[in-house]
């Protein structure tokens, strides 16, 4: 464990030290809070409520969805199809430890270094700046632990797809359908609410809600209470352990065409 | 029972045909053709804790392919291979607490990082107690000089400060054998002296099994008692250095650009040293690159000053160096029979 943690120490520095384009991030992010800002201000247009949230409910989830966007996002796919192209895997292997968790602690590493400074920065904003207030429930104390169980469901996508480059080579394609499929399908953009029924029956079955209207929902609408957040961290705690049961077997699969194809 | 045991060891890989243009990789998709490539074809040899083997060949000829496989990075396609008694590839994790490695191309220490925070790293991965860290530790600063460096971001490293560092990570935990490949390639000849008395050194203290590929003989001979030829995947020799170097130590490579060159240069070359030799004079002649004539020759039977005589009295030439003998030449004097 704690050779994990070294590893997770290690990237946070690396983040560090590009601290500057994280600057980038945060002024990129100001800009887009501004314009959807005014942009669901006009679509409220006096309305008290829109399919059940009001303005600062659905304010809330946007914003804050975008920057939990930056922080889920852990180029974990580009990372290893540069590896595997570039030949960098085998010096991964050469280690004694297991490649899952090595990537997974590293691109945690950079994780910490977003949150730091881009979603609490982006918190702050909300509360000082947009003057929204985030009403105090129990959804706050929650939404940590659900965070993490979303990080960890984006990382399982993110790693899946960089263990296909095994076996195509190319990560282009897959990366963006994989980057549309989650943000469409998980709410990452709009409320799952503002979907018809249908569709939002179907989303519920599937891994992506987990990932975005799960722990934005905790924020955005933290008074509803255990009973119904507990269900939510239920269904997010068995899409990781499945996901990432499946996730190991697929790299048991992989990394056999690796070793036998080249390195 | 020998450290690292190998019999009759294969790797094949199934390599595309690929075919030209847009239109030949479009129809690559749907029905491509394959090749195999025997990268390593049926070696076998065992290395004794403590040596120091050059493994050595041209490009291409295999070296990488058995270093990957020796260090569980590739399945073999067939044969046995045991490292400290166990498959390298099922045991991978457990395997790669014994061995280190270097990948002379690629670094394994953290590019952005300070030098000395990729050590830090390495201590805790491969569990390293603080006193054999600070002991290791100051062995390389003793050595290499290391403590200058650690402060440096290792992208900023030159490449044989940075070949400094990763051979000394790779020690760091006290290994029972060190992979080296090609860890002079690139290198300019004081580092190279400095690489090669570190791993001899290191060598000497720990008593670790160093396998060291490269294609510069100079390393070997500074290095190894024993050397493994290898070339399109087999072994053409495997024994003490001492034959190879008794052979190849006098042989020098002379190369010469030769105003107005032309397709019947060499012939009229091989044809006035012959004239002045005899037949059997150990000479061979090459065009390896474009405006050199090589001419590689045995120090012992023709003097230096005898060939160079002949070449200038005969021919006008503009730039004349003087060379060790390359890889590929041994390799070549090594199918001739030179070793036999
Ligand atoms: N992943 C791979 N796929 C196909 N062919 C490979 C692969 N890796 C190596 N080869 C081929 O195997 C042979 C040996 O390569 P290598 O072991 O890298 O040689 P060396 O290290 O001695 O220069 C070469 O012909 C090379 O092209
Ligand atoms: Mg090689």
């Amino acid at each position: 464990m704690k050779s994990y943690l070294a590893l997770l120490r290690g990237s946070y520095m690396v983040g560090l030290v590009y601290r500057y384009g994280f600057l980038f991030n945060i002024a990129g992010n100001v800009l887009y809070m501004s314009v959807t800002y005014f942009l669901w201000r006009s679509i409220y247009q006096g309305r008290e409520t829109l399919n059940g949230l009001t303005f600062d409910q659905t304010y809330i989830y946007v914003a804050l969805g975008s920057a939990v966007f930056i922080l889920l996002k852990t180029y974990v796919d580009w990372q290893l199809s540069f590896d595997i192209r570039e030949g960098m895997i085998a010096t991964y292997l050469i280690k004694p430890i297991d490649l899952q968790l090595y990537i997974l602690f590293t691109s945690l590493g950079y994780c910490l270094m977003s949150l730091s400074a881009i979603t609490i920065p982006t918190f702050l904003l909300l509360i000082f700046v947009f003057h929204i207030e985030i009403p105090l429930g129990v959804g706050l104390l929650i939404f940590p632990f659900s965070l993490v169980l979303a990080y960890l469901l984006s990382f399982c996508f993110d790693y899946f797809v960089g263990l296909l480059c095994f076996y195509t080579e190319s990560i282009w394609g897959l990366s963006i359908t994989k980057d549309i499929i989650v943000t469409v399908l998980s709410g990452a953009l709009i409320p799952l609410q503002f979907f018809p029924d249908v569709i939002q029956n179907v989303l519920m079955w599937l891994p992506f809600q987990a990932i975005y209207y799960t722990p934005l929902t905790m924020v955005a609408q933290p008074t509803l209470g255990w009973e119904t957040f507990l269900p939510m961290l239920g269904v997010q705690l068995f899409w990781v352990i499945a996901l990432f049961g499946l996730t190991r077997l697929f790299y048991d699969q992989a990394i056999k065409v690796l070793r036998i194809s080249g390195g | 029972m020998s450290l690292i045991h190998i019999q009759n060891l294969n790797k094949h890989f199934k390599v595309l045909n690929r075919r030209e243009g847009i239109g030949g990789a479009f129809r690559d998709l749907f029905s491509g053709s394959y090749r195999t490539v025997k990268a390593v074809d049926d070696i076998s040899f065992d290395i004794e804790a403590g040596e120091i083997v050059g493994y050595i060949g041209p490009n291409g000829a295999g070296k990488s392919t058995t270093i990957k496989m020796m260090t569980g990075i590739l399945k073999p396609s067939g044969g046995t291979l045991q490292v400290n008694g166990l498959m390298p590839y099922n045991n991978r994790i457990k395997q790669a607490q014994i061995m280190g490695v270097v990948f002379g191309q690629r670094t394994q220490l953290w590019w952005d990082l300070p030098v000395i925070e990729s050590f830090k790293i390495l201590r805790e991965i491969y569990k390293v107690d603080q006193k054999m860290f600070d002991r290791h530790m100051g062995m390389f600063d003793e050595l290499v000089g290391l403590k200058t460096l650690y402060s440096q971001q290792v992208r900023t490293l030159s490449l044989g400060q940075r070949m400094l560092c990763d051979i000394a990570a790779s020690f760091l935990h006290n290994p029972q054998v060190v992979f080296l490949d090609e860890p002079t390639i690139g290198l300019d000849i004081s580092v190279k002296a400095k690489i090669r008395s570190l791993i001899k050194t290191l060598n000497a203290e720990r008593n670790t099994t160093i396998i060291l590929t490269t294609h510069d003989l100079g390393d070997v001979e500074a290095l190894c008692q024993r050397i493994i030829i290898i070339d399109k995947g087999k072994i053409l020799y495997d024994g003490d250095i001492k034959r190879v170097t008794a052979l190849f130590g006098a042989y020098r490579t002379l190369k010469l650009q030769i105003d107005n060159y032309a397709d019947s240069t060499l012939q009229s070359l091989q044809e006035k040293l012959t004239e002045h030799f005899g037949a059997d004079n150990g000479c061979t002649i090459a065009q390896t690159e474009e405006f050199w004539t090589d001419v590689t020759f045995d120090q012992a039977r023709t003097p230096l000053s005898d060939v160079l005589g002949q070449v200038m009295a005969n021919f006008r030439v503009s730039d004349v160096r003087i060379v060790e003998i390359s890889m590929e030449s041994v390799v070549q004097q090594v199918y001739d029979g030179a070793l036999r």
